[in-house]
């Protein structure tokens, strides 16, 4: 016995209360699973796209830069040729006889005038540096250029014209020239005109890109040619590192010295393109930030939407995970629901033997005592010689004892009564009688359901030996499925026969019900466990396939037909052997 | 009434005391009692004497009271056996009574209760004699 309360305890703390299992770690781990499951790929996706859409957007940038710095590079430049053009017209076009005479030399300014204001003045220079003949509108005709660096320059050069960087000179205002050096037999002179810086600017200071972005021109030193709108003043030294302008043109992300922390000056994305003549660089030049900022929001946005995305999976994958812990829960509970039916049948049943055990064994003494009792009084009765009034107080003490006998009687007959009823007591059991109270019980139910009863018993069936509880628990199945399967439909009607058969000889009961029937692929799992057509949560499946096995164990059976729209019809079939029914007679004497 | 009272009965039950004290109470009044504590010898004593009722104790050490009665009445068709038992078990007293047992009765049986079947077995018997005796 020992081992026993051991066993029943165990099961009876698992079926406690269901917040005994740990379901919140479980839901955690659902949660962390599912997440896992779905940030993963979703990670590796993201970081896929991004990286590779970084770089593209990347190339798409600097292929955009370096194509609106080769675009700007020739405009200057076709500016210049023009120009250049112009100047080598009007020197190779005229003779020093003619470029010497100042009136013929302002008649062909005003012609060159024409294409556009862009030139200053026009001068006419000897070997010397001395001006020859000037058109303009400074005093310079006294000065003397034979020290200017382009002086210099140009009497080393070629036929070609020479265009210089922008340069203060006498004037006193920034400015470039163009001119070429004419060679007429041994005499060598400069025509020179010079443009204004203005026009030059006016090509490239103008165009704006974005709120940071500009467009200049260097010389190969570094030196600005035209205004920049940031970093320094036209004719300084900028600070971008030109030593790194390798290529014909390209692009480079730089970021400038000085400042720290927040001064520190924002990294620049450059494009350059050298041109050909004069030495110059075209510079595009914006903050990489800005340059960036439509890729940055793409990538802003997208990192939003996998924030969002995380934030939809942990929503879904809770609601999922809370859904299918609560299904757990209800399995769980109903486990541990049958279990603890199961538990309290097997302790009933424990129980039950052990009362039988005991009542056995007393019954057994009391017969001894009862007939030991019935011997004195035979004797009393029997010697003649006692004295009355102990025989007397004998007899007496003699009933006593067999009343305490029967007192003792009552006990364990009810120990056994009790013991017969914890499995399911068996007694002979009218059937006809038992559909009854079975029907009352459950009419008022089938009427609110709108369906009727109607009844054809077959009267004198005769008795069967069963459990009437069982029997009980079969007919309210069956009963209760037929009110079920009406499923609200009106005008139900339920029809419960009994017939007493001939070949084999055996009662049938009947019940027939006009509901909705079975479908042919479902009518052979009817009486399997846990088998049900009502939604979850509603039926446990496991009626019929009691019912099956209660009326498997009175070896009878339970079949079933039906058609679809039409009904089904349930037939619990009670053989008559003659164990069943022929002898009515011991029926009363055993639970005396 | 002489005839009634000149009944054989056969006890057959493991409880000595029970036997011996039932052998008593039957012998005042009138009856032949013998006593034997198991099946075989219950079946050895019905081979052997002649007897009109046995009273049989269903849960014995040995060969137990049922297969005992089906062995008795095999032998004794006409033997008329009222079983006894401390055991409230219904199948086996419908078993019994299949197997052509007169009565079933519980103990602790009421002495008065008992004689009275007893008395009924022996009716009985002599009724079946008779018949067989003039069909």
């Amino acid at each position: 016995m020992e081992p026993q309360p051991e066993s029943i305890e165990r099961p009876a703390e698992a079926s406690g209360p269901a917040g005994g299992r740990n379901y919140s770690r479980l839901y955690l781990r659902f949660i962390l699973l599912t997440l896992i499951c779905a940030i993963v790929p979703l990670s590796l996706l993201g970081w896929a796209a991004f990286d590779h859409y970084s770089d593209f957007s990347y190339d798409q940038m600097a292929d955009y830069f370096q194509r609106r710095a080769e675009a700007n590079r020739r405009i200057v430049e076709l500016f210049l040729k023009e120009r250049t053009a112009e100047i080598s017209l009007v020197g190779y076009g005229h003779s020093l006889e003619d470029l010497k005479n100042r009136d013929k030399l302002e008649y062909i300014f005003r012609l060159m005038d024409q294409e556009g204001s862009y030139f200053t003045d026009l001068g006419v220079i000897d070997d010397r540096g001395k001006h020859m003949a000037y058109i303009g509108p400074y005093d310079l005709m006294a000065n003397d250029y034979s020290v200017t660096f382009w002086f210099k320059e140009l009497m080393k050069r070629g036929p070609e014209v020479y265009v210089s960087d922008m340069f203060m000179g006498y004037r006193k205002t920034p400015h470039f020239i163009m001119a070429i050096l004419r060679r007429e037999g041994d005499l060598k002179w400069i025509l020179r005109a010079t443009i204004q810086n203005e026009f030059l600017s006016s090509l490239v200071e103008n165009i704006k890109i974005g709120d940071t972005g500009e467009v200049f021109l260097l010389n190969y030193l570094g030196v600005f040619q035209t205004n920049p709108r940031t970093g320094g003043k036209l004719m300084t030294n900028s600070d971008l590192p030109i030593e790194r302008f390798t290529e014909e043109s390209g692009i480079l992300a730089w970021q400038p010295e000085g400042g720290g922390g927040q001064d520190r000056p924002p990294k620049q994305f450059i494009a350059y393109a050298w041109l050909k003549e004069p030495h110059w660089m075209l510079v595009v030049k914006q903050d990489y930030a800005e340059a960036f900022m439509e890729v940055n929001k793409a990538n802003q946005s997208a990192f939003l939407l996998f924030n969002l995305s995380l934030l939809v999976m942990l929503t879904v994958s809770g609601v999922i995970a809370g859904y299918m812990i609560r299904i757990i829960q209800k399995r769980d509970k109903e486990a541990d629901s049958l279990s603890e039916q199961l538990i309290h049948t097997s302790k009933m049943a424990s129980v039950g033997e052990l009362a039988a055990g005991v009542a056995h064994e007393i019954n057994n003494p009391l017969a001894i005592i009862l007939t030991a009792n019935q011997v004195i009084r035979d004797l009393a009765q029997l010697t003649a010689t006692l004295d009355q009034v102990f025989k007397e107080r004998l007899l007496q003490l003699l009933s006593q004892i067999d009343s305490m006998v029967q007192r003792c009687n009552h006990i364990t007959h009810n120990l056994l009564r009790f013991a017969r009823r914890t499995k399911a007591p068996t007694q002979l059991v009218d059937l006809n009688e038992s559909l009854k109270e079975v029907m009352d019980l459950t009419e008022k139910r089938a009427k609110t359901n709108g369906v009727e009863f109607s009844a054809a018993f077959r009267p004198d069936l005769p008795k069967v030996l069963a459990s009437p509880a069982e029997l009980q628990q079969v007919f309210v199945n069956l009963i209760n499925n037929a009110i079920a399967a009406h499923g609200g439909k009106a005008n139900g009607s339920i029809r419960i026969n009994t017939r007493l058969a001939e070949k084999p000889e055996r009662i049938e009961i009947e019940v027939a019900d006009s509901g909705v029937g079975i479908a042919a692929d479902q009518i052979g799992r009817v009486f399997d466990p846990f088998f049900t057509t009502k939604p979850v949560g509603k039926g446990t499946g496991l009626g019929l396939s009691i019912s099956y096995s209660i009326m498997k164990q009175l070896g009878g059976d339970i079949k079933v037909q039906s058609e679809v729209g039409k009904g089904s019809t349930f037939t619990l079939l009670f053989p008559l052997t003659s164990t069943n029914h022929e002898k009515n007679n011991i029926s009363g004497r055993d639970d005396v | 009434m002489s005839e009634t009272n000149s009944a054989r009965v056969l006890l057959i039950d493991d409880e000595v005391a029970f036997t011996s004290n039932l052998a008593m109470i039957l012998s005042v009044r009138g009856y032949e009692a013998t006593a034997v504590h198991d099946g075989e010898s219950a079946v050895r004593a019905v081979e052997e004497g002649d007897y009109d009722v046995a009273i049989l104790d269903l849960m014995m050490p040995g060969i137990d009271g049922i297969e005992t009665l089906r062995q008795i009445k095999r032998k004794k068709p006409l033997l008329e056996v009222i079983m006894l038992t401390g055991h409230g078990s219904v199948d086996t007293g419908v078993e019994g009574m299949h197997l052509g047992a007169f009565d079933y009765a519980m103990k602790p049986i009421d002495i008065g209760d008992l004689l009275e079947k007893i008395a009924d077995a022996y009716q009985r018997k002599l009724l079946q004699e008779q018949r067989n005796g003039n069909p």
